[in-house]
């Protein structure tokens, strides 16, 4: 399994790194440069961890745990207006940004209200596509329990809920978080940073627990080896958008035009596979993206066996 | 200090609308001028009710008592004698003569073209005008979002919204009616 890493450090010597990361089989996820001070966000073979820490310590710098690296996460609000945004939502996004991972921040259309609060399929579609969602519910404890709900329950990837009112529990979610009702400045009190920590926690765990299912029956290849392929193609290097590839747990997502690239992409080769033959490459809901989602070892050895044909 | 009377079913939600709300004024600059508040918060009947009464900041001035007049050729030569109240007084002479006619000559002299003195000396100012209006903004800024369905009650230091999701019930607005009188009167103080 691949781990990912935050290497901080001078450029003194960091080809030193580089060649290390490269030897063991590692990928360069992204690499931030101010002057002479480089950020390395690193994917590792787990086993070969003790070689990079030792690596970094020569060159002077160090490893960063960053447990939410290669995932993307939606923040999700019951609207974009000033009542929602952009405290508490933009709180959590940024906080959750610095355990590594890339977060979107994104509100409802009709998702205020109680009786009336609604979630279209457009919008739970959209949703699927991240790793994992976080929901802000509110205030109230009976438009929560009673009505709320709806809004997540039908949804695909897990859902961590923050609401205001202190509960037990809440159904169909995979985490609760309490104490996070409506803002209207930022969160930086101690008492604030400290639930911002209780999120960001939630979210690791349910993170983890997605990884060790997949564990379970692997992926054919590691999204970052995916990755590693297509920053090769054109069109990824001329794209301007940030992150034009962004990891997911069990996939990727690419910042160009699925119409434009499709052929491009299905034909990429990842260990002597086309990338057609070990992924599923679809549209993405939100426009000129494409996603990626990587089958599993099962999957792919048993389609190049034949086994699934009737 | 702003006093607030808090009644409803849920406990956080009344608690966390009071620090809401003593942001939002904190955040708008207008805490000194808010007395007293009455929130009512019924989330099972999707009722939101909240009542604030201003302080006092004195009634409406004639402009004679915070300026001296002195008719001149052609007009009325203005000389500001409480600052406070000098871009309320130019705001208004702008509001009714044009920008044309009002000549703000220094900080606080002001050339008003072919308007007599008695004229001026008729104009009142309002200073609660502008309270007002940045108290609404306040509450606009606490209601709900979903809460769309709403009634207003207002005099002259007290502004009530009642505020609900669907339809406005006859008993929502005679609980309101009632929140805003009691706050008229000063009902329940200490």
């Amino acid at each position: 399994m691949y781990e990912v890493l935050m290497f901080d450090g001078g450029v003194h010597k960091l080809e030193e790194m580089l060649d290390l990361i490269e030897d063991i089989g590692g990928f360069v996820l992204q690499r931030i440069q101010v002057q002479v001070m480089v950020t390395l966000t690193i994917a590792i073979p787990e086993e070969d961890r003790p070689l990079i820490e030792r690596k970094a310590a020569e060159l002077g710098g160090k490893i960063i745990e960053v447990p939410l690296a290669g995932t993307e996460i939606a923040v999700v609000g019951p609207t974009l207006g000033r009542h929602h945004m952009p405290h508490p939502i933009c709180d959590i996004a940024e906080h959750l940004r610095r355990y590594g991972a890339i977060t979107i921040v994104m509100g409802l259309a009709r998702g205020r209200g109680r009786k009336t609060c609604q979630i279209s399929a457009a919008e739970k579609a959209i949703i699927e596509e991240y790793d994992a969602a976080i929901f802000m519910l509110g205030n109230f404890k009976e438009c929560v329990t009673h009505e709320k709900i709806n809004l997540y329950k039908d949804i695909q990837v897990p859902v961590v809920v923050v609401i205001g009112p202190e509960l037990d529990s809440l159904p169909d979610c995979e985490a609760l978080v309490c104490g996070v009702g409506r803002k209207v400045e930022r969160m930086r009190r101690s008492e604030e940073i400290a639930k911002l920590e209780e999120i960001a926690d939630r979210v690791k765990e349910v993170v983890d627990r997605r990884r060790k299912e997949i564990e379970e029956d692997p992926l054919f290849v590691h999204p970052s080896e995916v990755k590693d392929a297509l920053e090769d193609l054109d069109a990824v290097q001329e794209c301007l958008r940030p992150s034009p590839v962004v990891l997911h747990v069990d996939g990727l997502r690419v910042k160009i035009p699925y119409k434009d690239h499709v052929k491009e992409l299905e034909e990429v080769e990842v260990y002597g596979h086309k990338l057609k033959d070990i992924a599923t490459i679809s549209d993405c809901r939100l426009g000129d993206s494409t996603i990626i989602r990587i089958r599993t070892k099962a999957e792919v050895e048993g389609k190049v066996l034949g086994c699934d044909r009737p | 200090m702003v006093k607030f009377e808090l009644e409803g079913t849920e406990r956080y939600a009344l608690e966390s609308y009071q620090w809401l709300l003593e942001r939002i004024l904190i955040d708008m600059g207008i805490t000194t001028m808010v007395e007293r508040v009455r929130l009512i918060i019924r989330p099972d009947q999707t009722l939101f009710i909240i009542s604030m009464r201003i302080k006092q900041a004195g009634s409406k001035r004639p402009v004679s008592d915070i300026a001296d007049m002195e008719a001149q050729e052609g007009g009325t030569f203005i000389t500001i004698k409480d600052e406070s109240y000098a871009p309320r007084l130019l705001a208004s002479l702008w509001r009714m003569y044009g920008r044309e006619r009002v000549q703000q000559l220094t900080r606080l002299e002001i050339f008003v073209d072919g308007v007599p003195v008695e004229e001026l000396s008729d104009l009142k100012l309002d200073p609660e005008e502008e309270v007002r209006s940045q108290l609404l903004d306040a509450m606009w800024r606490l209601l709900p979002e979903g809460l769309k369905v709403r009634n207003e009650y207002y005099n002259d230091n007290v502004m009530t919204i009642v505020a609900t999701e669907h339809g406005m019930t006859v008993d929502f607005l005679a609980e309101a009616q009632k929140v805003h009188s009691s706050m008229v009167q000063g009902k329940g103080e200490d």
